[in-house]
């Protein structure tokens, strides 16, 4: 990299510009872990709860079923979600261009494998490996084609989301059961 | 990291070194609900992705439970503006 400017100083900013260009530090899986992120998700998915419910009663509310009505709720706490990881991670850009992408049939750019001898490249990662690492890539949105050190990124921070997901709804419906004046069951499932 | 380019390289993509994917296959061992027991070693990568997609499916299945229990508690409750505030007060 040709620096123009004999300065030094500017040499060094060009090594911190040249830091900052790298590939960002991985988005971090503590905040997922904090009280703040949960209260900030759980008011987003509060005013989007309401809309839902605005939507369902004004819309033909005898036609809503119980699963159209869950399936808008649970794409409304994805897409709440996907908008808590400010757009850092692949799956959270994935969800929120819309779920419809991830259903179309992209056309693949058919790569034929290298034929030849046996390349230590190849043994690295045995079949097992790569067939356990698609299923992976499906169950996460946006990355089916990840190779598998940033899909392994992807999933470890996808869980710690889903994992906050799940303690934020629990926390709002055992709310919703209190307030509306239903028995709050007997039962608060939380994966910790 | 010069093994790197010096090994062969399959379709013009960087090698990824075995190194890598074992560290980043135990970080996500770390995070998986089982990973209380010693000796990670012995527990190939193949069997943490398995738990990996398993966990992930339970956990979907989790959040599907709860949005259907949240849709039934919409529809009995009148989650009126008072009522809303008086549920984000008592989550903050």
């Amino acid at each position: 990299m040709t620096i123009s400017n004999g300065d030094g100083d500017s040499a060094a900013k060009d090594g911190r510009r040249e830091r900052k260009r790298k590939r960002r530090a991985e988005p971090s899986l503590v905040k997922w872990k904090t009280e703040g992120e949960q209260k900030t998700y759980s008011s987003k998915l509060i005013e989007a709860l309401r809309r839902v419910r605005r939507s369902s009663a004004t819309g033909a509310a005898s036609a809503a079923t119980d699963h159209s009505r869950s399936r808008a709720v649970r794409e409304a706490a994805d897409r709440a979600l996907a908008a808590a990881a400010r757009g850092r991670t692949r799956w959270s850009r994935a969800i929120l261009c819309g779920r419809t992408l991830k259903r179309r049939v992209l056309p693949r750019a058919g790569r034929p494998k290298p034929v030849g001898p046996a390349r230590a490249a190849e043994r690295s990662k045995p079949p097992a490996l790569k067939t356990k690492a698609r299923v992976l890539g499906r169950l996460v949105p946006g990355c089916r084609k990840l190779p598998l050190p940033s899909l392994l990124e992807e999933v470890s921070d996808y869980i710690a989301a889903l994992e906050m997901q799940i303690r934020a709804m629990s926390v709002i419906a055992e709310a919703l059961s209190a307030v509306g004046g239903a028995p709050s069951p007997a039962q608060t499932e939380g994966p910790m | 990291m010069s093994s790197r380019r010096s090994r062969l390289r399959q379709s013009g993509s960087t090698r990824i070194t075995d190194e890598q994917i074992n560290e980043l296959i135990s970080k996500l061992q770390s995070v998986l609900p089982e990973a209380r027991r010693g000796g990670n070693d012995r527990v190939s990568a193949a069997k943490v992705l398995q738990e990996t997609c398993s966990h992930i499916r339970r956990l979907h299945r989790e959040v599907d439970d709860l949005s259907e229990r949240l849709s039934e508690l919409l529809d009995s409750a009148d989650l009126n503006s008072a009522q809303a505030a008086f549920i984000r007060s008592l989550l903050m």
